[in-house]
């Protein structure tokens, strides 16, 4: 069985990698959970690869809050989000605590 | 304890100051992620074999 | 039971009260949470949310550490050379270099 892998997003440059990494750790059958926080979240709205990710990945959420920093609205949700996915910083805490390997980016 | 480095960009002289720190007298492996076409399933395997995995800036 | 020990570490001021909310975030999720802003940025004033934003993150045994004296005392934070942080991350679980260094 493989190991579970969160990612924890704050760098807005970092999605190619994102993307990689994920792909990567599903071929290998692991369950992948990626949250993207502050300036990340423009990911959400300006790369094109977004719906995908939420495709291939098990969960893929944002924080609300710094969706809305980022002056976006809350009611716009991203293509490929589930609206209960624009959440809170517990999804960070959830990383940590319930994945067997952590990565920031 | 195993500590997978990961950099993102070329480490600076406080970065490289905290890593040899941090790794002292620890099993140490290093990934560079500031490249044309990282590897990734290497990274992935990497990850799943460290203890922890640090991702400098 | 472990308790996860987490370290955010913040060298833009842009990232900075977001990054020290996401450690607040950790401690209300049962972690010992601490934050450092490291050399540069040189931060602003605290306004009062951010200042009770700290004083939680307090409250639940975390800190937030600053690397240089004007940083300190603008904000009320503790000092922390860099070869005390690195010695300091040697004890956590999670070491996270938060958002991106400025240009």
């Amino acid at each position: 069985m493989s190991k579970s892998l969160g990612i924890f997003v704050t760098n807005p440059d970092q999605f190619k990698h994102v993307m990689g990494i994920t792909k990567a750790a599903k071929a290998k059958g692991s369950s992948v959970k990626v949250f993207f926080s502050w300036d990340a979240t423009h990911n959400a709205k300006k790369e094109a690869g977004f719906p995908e990710l939420c495709k291939i990945a098990d969960d893929v959420s944002i924080c609300v809050d710094s969706y809305k920093n980022m002056g976006y609205d809350i009611d716009d949700v991203p293509e490929g989000l589930e609206a209960n996915k624009m959440a809170t910083q517990a999804q960070h805490g959830i990383i940590i605590e319930d994945y067997d390997c952590y990565l920031s980016l | 304890m195993k500590i997978l480095n990961v950099y993102r960009s070329a480490p600076d002289d406080t970065t490289k100051k905290l890593v040899e720190i941090v790794g002292r007298d620890r099993d140490v492996e290093s990934f560079d992620l500031a490249v044309d076409a990282p590897d990734y399933d290497a990274l992935v395997d990497k990850i799943f074999t460290a203890d922890q995995t640090i991702c400098w800036w | 039971m472990e308790y996860n020990k987490v370290c955010l570490m913040y060298r833009n001021q842009d990232c900075t009260v977001d990054g020290i909310r996401s450690a607040l975030g950790l401690a209300v999720e049962n972690m010992y949470a601490y934050g450092c802003v490291m050399d540069e940025p040189k931060m602003e004033k605290f306004d009062e949310l951010q200042a009770e934003s700290l004083e939680m993150l307090r409250d639940m045994e975390g800190d937030v550490f600053a690397t240089t004296k004007e940083n300190c005392e603008l904000n009320d934070l503790e000092p922390l050379t860099i070869e005390e942080l690195g010695e300091k991350l040697r004890d956590m679980t999670h070491i996270i270099p938060y958002g991106i260094i400025k240009a």
